[in-house]
């Protein structure tokens, strides 16, 4: 069996779980509803306050949404000793880390839509002009939360501490890709001109690109035993 | 500028105190292992009961 | 061995406080207060140079499962930790006289911290593993990850605090330095060197032991 369609595979079995229980996606977007509330009551009749923290409190709502939504994607596993399948599979296994991280990837990007279209909603901001270089900055903030989280989520799911370990672990190594994804967001959103978002992209690639490449490298070491 | 003498003495206070409470703390727990170990090895040199085999004295590798 | 280099530590403390207090001149713009930079500044050198032994280890850990490996890495990340503690504590206090605060968000008191984090979460996770050969294993991933992400932590963070913003914080003691006080710096490099080698040397050691005492 190729890599590919074993990676494929460990995706498109996330997905159907995902789309047949709604658990992760529904946490996920309720949880960001509450964010959106809570700012909306603290800094509604502010608005200039608010649209200057907008950017850090869409982020917050993402990275939250994602440490509750990946902290758990090696939980499915542990039932119906699925884990010990996992361990035993044949080949690389860093074709797992490929399909879960996509996984990931398709459930947080979706509830990041949503989000976001109820933010510009209540909000009443103006996404129009730099809709595509915000999707951009989006998809390539969600991969390397989901590339850190998927690996991390695999070492933390054989540890006693899991819930209290896994954002210990992931918040700080994620502080480059959240600082970076709320910047451009900002300049993004102020109209600032792209030169001064081109610095938070390349920092976006540069991460991504060392998350993943340590990933493809070291699942097979976290997956041993 | 008034020297802040307090500042410094603070600062390389805090230094020491926790390099020393580090090396203490080193120290401690080389102690409590090797006392564990050398509480092992009498234990073991008691007459024993059972017919497990004993490696000869000499053998053994010499204690660090 | 190691009690030699215990001793060349103790020697190279004595010789670094000398030439900080003795030989060092009293700084111009800050006054005596600037002698906290011969402990604050080699502390982050040498806590950020343990991290790259740390690194070093941790892979070569992962390429050979010499259990050797995994204590030097597992040393060097906590003596590394302790020394970055040393250098934001020693910071603070220094920047309460001279900028009038405790702490303030520039670029690198910043970078330090979440460095810090990343290292405290890898202490953490050593002591949450029970199986010793699955945390060895778990912590040489994450002693990579943490090591690799520094740069990246950097770059964020100054260009966070440089783009669009001038400095606006004219920071004393950044200005063109005096001979005598790098050498001032480099003998106390030197000297917590030797100090973190020390400790990482006792570490192993311990470490070693506990492994036998397990076994």
């Amino acid at each position: 069996m190729s890599y590919a369609r074993r990676a494929l595979i460990v995706a498109w079995k996330d997905l159907v779980v995902e789309r047949r229980s709604k658990e992760t996606l529904n946490a996920l977007l309720f949880f960001s509803l509450a964010l959106l509330f809570v700012f909306q009551f603290t800094l509604g009749p502010d608005r200039e306050r608010l649209a200057a923290v907008l950017p850090g409190v869409l982020w917050l709502g993402f990275i939250l949404s994602g440490v509750l939504g990946l902290g758990r994607t090696f939980l499915v596993e542990r039932e119906n000793d699925c884990w010990e399948a996992l361990l035993l599979a044949p080949g690389d296994k860093s074709a797992v880390y490929v399909g879960k991280l996509a996984a990931s990837l398709a459930v947080m990007l979706v509830v990041e839509a949503i989000v976001l279209a109820l933010f510009t909603l209540f909000f009443n901001v103006d996404l129009g002009p730099v809709l595509p270089g915000l999707a951009l900055v989006i998809v390539l903030g969600t991969l390397g939360i989901a590339a850190v989280g998927a690996l991390f989520a695999a070492m933390t799911a054989q540890v006693r501490a899991r819930e209290l370990l896994f954002p210990v672990l992931l918040l700080p190594v994620l502080v480059p890709v959240l600082l970076a994804a709320v910047k451009a967001t900002e300049a993004l959103l102020l109209r600032e001109d792209l030169a001064s978002v081109a610095h938070w992209w390349q920092l976006l690639v540069a991460a991504d690109i060392v998350y993943v490449v340590i990933g493809l490298l070291t699942f097979d070491v976290i997956l041993e035993g | 500028m008034p020297d802040n003498w307090g500042f410094v003495l603070a600062a390389y206070g805090l230094a020491a105190f926790v390099f020393l409470g580090y090396w203490r703390w080193l120290i401690r727990k080389e102690h409590d292992l090797r006392a564990l170990r050398s509480d092992r090895a009498m234990r073991s040199h008691s007459p024993s009961r059972t017919a497990h085999p004993r490696p000869e004295p000499g053998s053994r590798a010499p204690l660090p | 061995m190691v009690k030699v280099l215990g001793w060349l530590a103790a020697l190279g403390v004595a010789a670094g406080l000398i030439v900080g207090f003795g030989v060092a001149p009293r700084e111009v713009t800050q006054g005596n207060v600037q002698r906290i930079m011969y402990l604050h500044v080699p502390a982050v050198w040498v806590a950020y140079l343990s991290f790259i032994v740390g690194f070093v280890a941790s892979v070569a850990y992962l390429a050979r499962r010499r259990e050797g490996a995994d204590r030097l890495a597992h040393a060097a990340c906590e003596v590394g930790t302790v020394f970055l503690g040393v250098n934001i504590a020693t910071g603070a206090i220094w920047g309460k006289p001279t900028w009038g605060t405790w702490w303030t968000w520039d670029a690198r008191l910043t970078s330090v911290a979440v460095v810090f984090v990343m290292f405290l979460a890898y202490l953490l996770l050593r002591q949450a593993v029970e199986d010793r050969e699955r945390g060895a294993r778990y912590a040489a991933v994450l002693g990579i990850v943490a090591a690799l992400n520094i740069p990246l932590v950097h770059f964020s963070v100054y260009w966070w605090r440089t783009l669009h913003q001038p400095p606006s914080l004219i920071k004393p003691g950044s200005s063109a330095m005096s001979p005598v006080i790098l050498v001032a710096l480099l003998v106390n490099f030197a000297a917590l060197a030797l100090l973190g080698a020390y400790f990482v040397a006792r570490r192993t050691r311990v470490l070693a032991a506990e492994a036998e005492a397990l076994a």
